[in-house]
């Protein structure tokens, strides 16, 4: 089949189509509308034609945690939010370790999925962290990177020997860097979390964390993608690291760019996230660093949980925010606010994040890509309500609230996706 | 949303809950602290009991180990005429697997008038008072290291009798301010009642990091720290400090700063001694300070039954003025 959609503005970064009026699909792939004849005409009504959003960060929780979230339920959430491809982390319950379980989640996936799905699994045989997974089995299977997620290693020996295993297969390995000692606690060790009277983490941990897990990309080689940084300080760190030249990139949550610690004040238990939120100025930081180019990726670290998880005393409540629903329209805010301009976000969610999670035919809209796009309405908005919700979790600052931006319609492979 | 110390609080700005001393208006601690000592008269008299409360219910909800609060907020309630029910959580329904939630919403079918709440979990009285029926209402007895709201201001009155306006004081709070909610909610009502001058006095393992932002005074050499002060607030040093390594020992401890004869010269000459209890002898206090004629530590225990008083009437005619 093919298609024309007219009167847009193509926003991608990076391709010879950005500021294009018009684009044409042919089957499954972006062609110049010239070459097409008797093809489907779209009014576009000029709104903004962007490259499906690659998110590298999102629970399923599929399989075993279905009562927080299914492939289905989550890949709906994520179209919903512009989101045509995830990057989906292996904390499941069992965890994915095995090429059975990377297969499991590809079928799940190709049977009730929404949007495209990339697999990864655990650097360690049940994410124990003691023994190495069968890395090149995993990678056959269809993962496209592996990660440890929330699961530390336990010896920095250990986890040496899996970067250094990893470097030798040129697999890239996604790291969250945290100190164990200090990781404990649900808020920053700020002035909020202090008066609260909440358990404290201290951005050490991360400090900690990361500067130990820099030296060990360095020493091993290994291609690294260091995810969730939450610090001013971890921005200066990944921008030393390299300026001397480590191939190395990196990730902030939407959350992050978002949100500050004051988010707390109110003791909303949506805003006790696995990586707690900072001062006003990290968060800035952190804005600062996806201006520059520091920080490469935005990621939404999507995580539904069920009504009972978060229905309880602040400390008590399960952590992780749901987000993905959200996400083009939280990046058009984003701009809105005059924080982080529109282009620098997207690029961040598209072209760079197929980079890192080596699909180079995603991510762009040019002439011979796959066609996954978004037509996107900047003019719109979009209400975040029970009625219009796809997400299993419903812990999420969103629910309730309207956005600017409207998603007026999906593509994947050249098909339209929107439900 | 509203955090707890916007919750508390009717729209014109009476007290619908007591959560915690931040952010409490001088005029509301002033009312509390005033109706505190009516009640104070009235305990002097052999009828002890007055029928403020008759045919209302309260239910003490202990999530967390505590005697004296609990005690004193069981006599306060008695004493105001309150049919009181004592619900000692961790060794029933929470053992069995039952939600806070579910244990709530379970109890406010059994028609309470009013919830006392001691949990270990900072925020847990909020979480509580912001989800129960809108004519019961919620007093916080403590929460993890948040707020002591009713130990704040039994401090604030016995401060108030001996030694007057807490806008002419100096106040040093010794010890671990850390992991105190008491030292927490005390300087908060300080704050509100307009005290010039709060210190803290504590090596750096036992600050907090937000005492500068609240205009408290730091010291880690406690004869700088107590330098002509007027009232000297002793906390309670847990074991569980030593065995995380936050104090080398407990003799160190009272030799740098437990409170001595020879140290509290160093304060003003009718400076007073408090402590919240129960004290340890020979780690925050010395015998003969503790038993000496400045320390004012049992007076705070009656003050503490009179004030808890005052809390719960203020709190349940809030409520029934909601309804009248």
């Amino acid at each position: 089949m093919s298609m024309i959609i007219r009167n847009i503005q193509i926003i991608s970064p990076g391709s010879p189509l950005h500021g294009a009026t018009e684009i044409g699909i042919y089957q499954q792939t972006f062609v110049d509308p010239t070459e097409l004849t008797n093809a489907a005409e779209i009014d576009g009504k000029f709104g903004w034609l962007v490259p499906g959003l690659i998110d590298l960060r999102i629970n399923l929780r599929e399989p075993g945690l279905e009562h927080k979230g299914t492939i289905a339920s989550e890949t709906r959430a994520a179209v919903a939010g512009g989101v045509t491809s995830v990057v989906a982390t292996p904390i499941t319950d069992p965890v994915v370790d095995s090429p059975a379980d990377v297969r499991l989640v590809l079928e799940r996936a190709k049977e009730s999925g929404y949007c495209r799905v990339f697999p990864t699994a655990m650097l360690s045989q049940s994410g124990a962290g003691n023994h190495l997974s069968e890395m090149a089995a995993l990678i056959d299977a269809g993962c496209v990177a592996l990660a440890q997620g929330n699961r530390p290693f336990s010896s920095r020996k250990i986890e040496l020997n899996a970067l250094k295993y990893a470097q030798s297969l040129g697999i890239r390995v996604i790291l969250d860097s945290e100190s164990r000692d200090f990781a404990e606690g649900c808020a920053h060790a700020g002035q909020i979390g202090t008066g609260l009277g909440l358990s404290l983490n201290s951005p050490l941990s991360e400090t900690l964390g990361l500067v130990a897990d820099l030296e060990l990309v360095d020493a091993t080689g290994v291609s690294a993608h260091f995810s969730r940084i939450t610090t001013g300080a971890s921005v200066a760190r990944i921008r030393e690291a390299k300026a001397k030249g480590l191939q190395i990139t990196c990730d902030v949550t939407l959350a992050h760019l978002l949100y500050s610690e004051r988010a707390l004040a109110d003791l909303d238990p949506n805003f006790h996230l696995e990586r707690p939120l900072r001062t006003e100025d990290d968060r800035l930081a952190l804005i600062a660093g996806v201006s520059d180019g520091t920080i490469d990726l935005i990621v939404s670290d999507h995580s539904p949980h069920e009504t009972g998880a978060k229905l309880a005393p602040f400390p008590e409540t399960e952590r992780g925010m749901s987000l993905v629903e959200g996400a083009i329209q939280l990046l058009l805010q984003l701009d809105q606010k005059g924080e982080l301009g529109f282009e620098q976000s997207i690029s961040a969610m598209t072209v760079k994040a197929a980079q890192v999670a080596n699909q180079p035919q995603l991510g762009s809209v040019q002439h011979g890509h796959l066609a996954d796009c978004v037509l996107f309405d900047p003019n719109g908005s979009t209400v975040f309500d029970a009625i219009h919700w796809s997400s299993a979790g419903t812990n999420s600052p969103l629910f309730g609230q309207t956005l600017p931006g409207r998603v007026i319609g999906c593509w994947i492979d050249g098909q339209c996706v929107t439900t | 949303m509203h955090g707890p110390a916007a919750l508390q609080l009717t729209p014109d700005g009476r007290l619908k809950h007591l959560l915690t001393t931040e952010g409490l208006p001088k005029s509301l601690i002033t009312e509390l602290l005033d109706t505190a000592e009516t009640f104070l008269s009235s305990q002097g008299q052999p009828v002890k009991k007055v029928p403020l409360l008759r045919g209302r219910t309260v239910v003490n909800l202990f999530f967390e180990n505590s005697t004296r609060t609990r005690t004193t907020f069981d006599i306060a309630a008695h004493r105001l005429s309150a049919d009181v029910v004592t619900l000692d959580i961790r060794t029933s329904s929470a053992s069995k697997g039952e939600t806070l939630f579910d244990t709530l919403k379970n109890l406010e079918a059994m028609q309470a008038d009013l919830f006392v709440v001691r949990h270990s979990a900072g925020g847990a009285p909020f979480f509580i008072a912001d989800r129960v029926t809108p004519d019961i209402a919620v007093i916080n007895a403590g929460d993890g290291t948040h707020a002591h709201p009713t130990q704040a201001l039994l401090d604030l009155m016995t401060i108030r009798k001996y030694k007057g306006d807490p806008a002419n004081l100096s106040v040093a709070i010794v010890g671990d301010l850390k992991h105190s909610r008491v030292a927490r909610s005390l300087v908060h009502g300080l704050r509100s009642m307009g005290c010039p001058d709060i210190r803290a006095i504590a090596p750096g393992t036992l600050l907090p990091i937000d005492l500068e932002h609240l205009g408290v005074h730091t010291f880690h050499q406690i004869d700088d720290g107590l330098s002509d002060v007027d009232v000297v607030v002793l906390l309670r040093l847990q074991k569980e400090r030593m065995s995380n390594a936050l104090l080398p020992s407990e003799r160190e401890f009272f030799n740098l700063y437990g409170m001595t004869e020879s140290r509290l010269r160093r304060a003003k000459d009718d400076a007073i001694v408090m402590h919240p209890g129960p004290i340890n002898r020979g780690v925050e206090i010395a015998n003969e300070v503790a038993d000496g004629p400045q320390a004012v530590i049992l007076d705070q225990v009656t003050n503490g039954i009179a004030i808890r008083m005052a809390v719960m009437a203020m709190t349940l005619s809030t409520q029934q003025g909601r309804h009248s």
